[in-house]
């Protein structure tokens, strides 16, 4: 394609297509990417087919450095493992590469976020006397624990982006020392384990960062949003000062990976 | 040491008693024995004590048919094709049944144990999180950790201090030895050597783990073709029990390299699970309306299930409509 290094104009690509394409190019060439189910399966694949070639992707349910030839539905599916280095199991996944420390980056989802950057994906309510159950908390707070970065992919709304969590399913910067429950820097908590966390929250409407006291802020917005509008889906004081303008658009040429190379069938992509 | 035994699902279904411990082989929506799962239902078992990695498909199914009592895990929904485990949903929020999280690592970590014959393991997954939090220790809320079931740990996790190399604090997870495995596997030899395609999950540790295994398989095979290549087989023929050859027993939920998932029938279950009466209605026409599960493959019909047939180099199906083009 002649023109695939131009940027698309707002309207020529969906919100969907921005966090895949955002989240892509926080992969650096040669990461040992971990990655969850849906749009983090987006953002590798199309990474490792762009930016970052030599990126290598772990799946939880047991896949090293899959080449799947079909976009997977889900990390346990078979498509996983096609051209795979190893078809293993949790153990190689989580204490075999997580814990021993070869990820890099980790890709996650989440249904809530507090401005320490810790996500919920278990209740909402007391955990004791819960109003509704997500999923629960799958691999997520393992992954984000224990790569050096992190990076959430998430829908923006005001109900998701909270002062407070109501449960810390995945660990952000300031997080509890059990079994006191004190509020603590994460790396108080992880000691000698501790290798970094979480490095950017990507939405449908900006791309966010963390400054050093471990608090979120607004790094660039999408086109066609302004800082306000992402501050006025946030429930806490948004800090939107250090806003750099707006986020990066993608490609004709990335565009084209995605809907033509990484989802054809339109999976995730509808 | 004595070897496995050939046996039907109506008869491995009958050796489960109400209260027993279960774990189960695969992930979220693959490699699960649902063919069993669906006569524990079936024969109606009671307070069921579920430890598993994640949950799927199969736990949705006997959480709408009320076997459950306990379910420690981390984990329930049916991936792309329904985004919540509504059933387990509703008996968290209604306290119908105890529910404990973990986070995968952590319940990886109890099985590990369990399957290496160790009383506990370390690890440094998911400190800081509210799984840790006491005050969420629901089994010791309920009264269970006094050391009356001795499948249940007397504390949730300990915190430690490494003694060895000062790398800090670290928890220790209790061993998970559940009464039973419930597995479903690809192939496995008329001896009970067991031998599973592609990923292998949590499976090898849940047949050790387990202190009785039952094993579901596609097909039984000469004991003699699975000892050609030993390197590919996960478990040995005395660490199982029970072997049922049962074709498409994993079904709605895949099996590498003979079937796919069936994502239209797991979306139509997720939306009948939505409430107990569209459970229940479900129920009455896939578990209670047909005897068996050779009345079950019937009803689905060849048609269906050849759609769903692997791609022999593959491994999954190509002829399934996945996405919107």
């Amino acid at each position: 394609m002649s023109n695939a290094n131009e940027y698309a104009k707002p309207g020529e690509y969906k919100g969907a297509d921005l966090l895949a394409v955002a989240a892509a190019r926080e992969v650096n060439d040669g990461d040992v990417v971990f990655a969850g189910t849906g749009l983090p399966m987006l953002a590798i694949m199309l990474a490792q087919k762009n930016n970052a070639p030599n990126s290598v992707c772990i799946y939880e349910a047991g896949s090293v450095d899959g080449r799947p030839l079909d976009l997977p539905t889900s990390v346990g599916d078979a498509r996983c493992a096609t051209n795979a280095s190893i078809a293993a199991g949790l153990t190689e996944a989580f204490y075999c590469n997580l814990h021993r420390g070869y990820v890099d980056l980790a890709f996650l989802g989440g249904a809530e976020i507090d401005k320490y950057g810790n996500v919920n994906t278990t209740v909402v309510g007391d955990y004791a006397n819960p109003s509704k159950r997500f999923t629960g908390s799958g691999g997520n707070p393992d992954i984000n624990a224990l790569a050096r970065k992190t990076v959430f992919i998430m829908v923006q709304e005001k109900r998701r982006f909270k002062e407070h969590v109501d449960y810390i399913t995945s660990p952000g910067w300031k997080i509890r020392k059990w079994p006191s429950g004190e509020y603590v820097p994460k790396q108080e908590v992880y000691g000698k384990y501790y290798r970094g966390g979480v490095s950017a929250v990507i939405t449908n409407m900006g791309v966010f960062r963390f400054d050093e006291e471990g608090v979120i802020y607004l790094d660039t917005v999408h086109p066609g949003f302004t800082p306000e509008q992402v501050k006025d889906n946030c429930s806490f004081d948004l800090n939107i000062s250090k806003c750099k303008g707006e986020t990066v658009p993608p490609t004709y040429g990335e565009l084209e990976l995605l809907y033509k190379v990484v989802d054809p069938e339109g999976i995730f992509l509808p | 040491m004595a070897k496995a035994q050939r046996a039907t699902i109506q008869e491995v279904a009958s050796l489960i008693k109400d209260g027993d411990m279960l774990t189960f082989s695969g992930f979220t929506i693959w490699r699960r024995p649902m063919a069993l799962v669906y006569e524990l239902v079936r024969q109606q078992k009671k307070n069921l004590h579920l430890f598993e990695v994640n949950g799927g498909t199969h736990t949705e199914v006997l959480a709408g048919g009320g076997c459950i009592g306990i379910w420690e895990s981390c984990w329930v929904g049916h991936e792309l094709y329904g985004k919540l485990g509504e059933r387990v949903a509703d008996a968290q929020v209604n306290k119908s049944f105890i529910v404990e999280d973990y986070s995968h690592a952590q319940a990886v970590a109890r099985l590990l144990a369990g399957a290496y014959g160790l009383p506990f393991l370390p690890t440094a997954c998911s400190l800081g999180t509210d799984i840790l939090n006491p005050e969420y220790d629901m089994l010791k809320k309920a009264g269970k950790r006094d050391g009356s079931n001795p499948k249940i740990p007397k504390q949730k996790y300990v915190m430690y201090n490494d003694p060895f190399f000062d790398m800090g604090e670290i928890a220790l997870m209790p061993a998970a030895n559940p009464d039973w495995a419930l597995v479903y596997a690809q192939t496995v030899s008329d001896k009970g050597i067991v031998r599973v395609n592609a990923q292998t999950y949590t499976d090898a540790e849940a047949i050790r783990a387990a202190d009785k295994v039952i094993v579901l398989a596609e097909e039984i095979v000469p004991d003699e073709f699975l000892r050609r290549d030993p390197n590919r087989n996960l478990a040995t023929d005395y660490m199982v029990d029970y072997v049922v050859e049962c074709p498409w027993g994993a079904h709605p939920t895949g099996s590498q390299f003979f079937y796919d998932v069936d994502a239209d029938f797991i979306r139509s279950f997720y939306a009948a699970t939505k409430t107990q009466d569209g459970y229940n209605k479900w129920a009455d026409e896939w578990i209670f309306g047909v005897k068996d599960y050779d009345e079950y493959l019937a009803k689905l019909g060849i048609t269906r299930l050849d759609k769903l047939r692997a791609n022999t180099m593959l491994g999954y199906s190509t002829r399934v409509k996945r996405g919107s083009r």
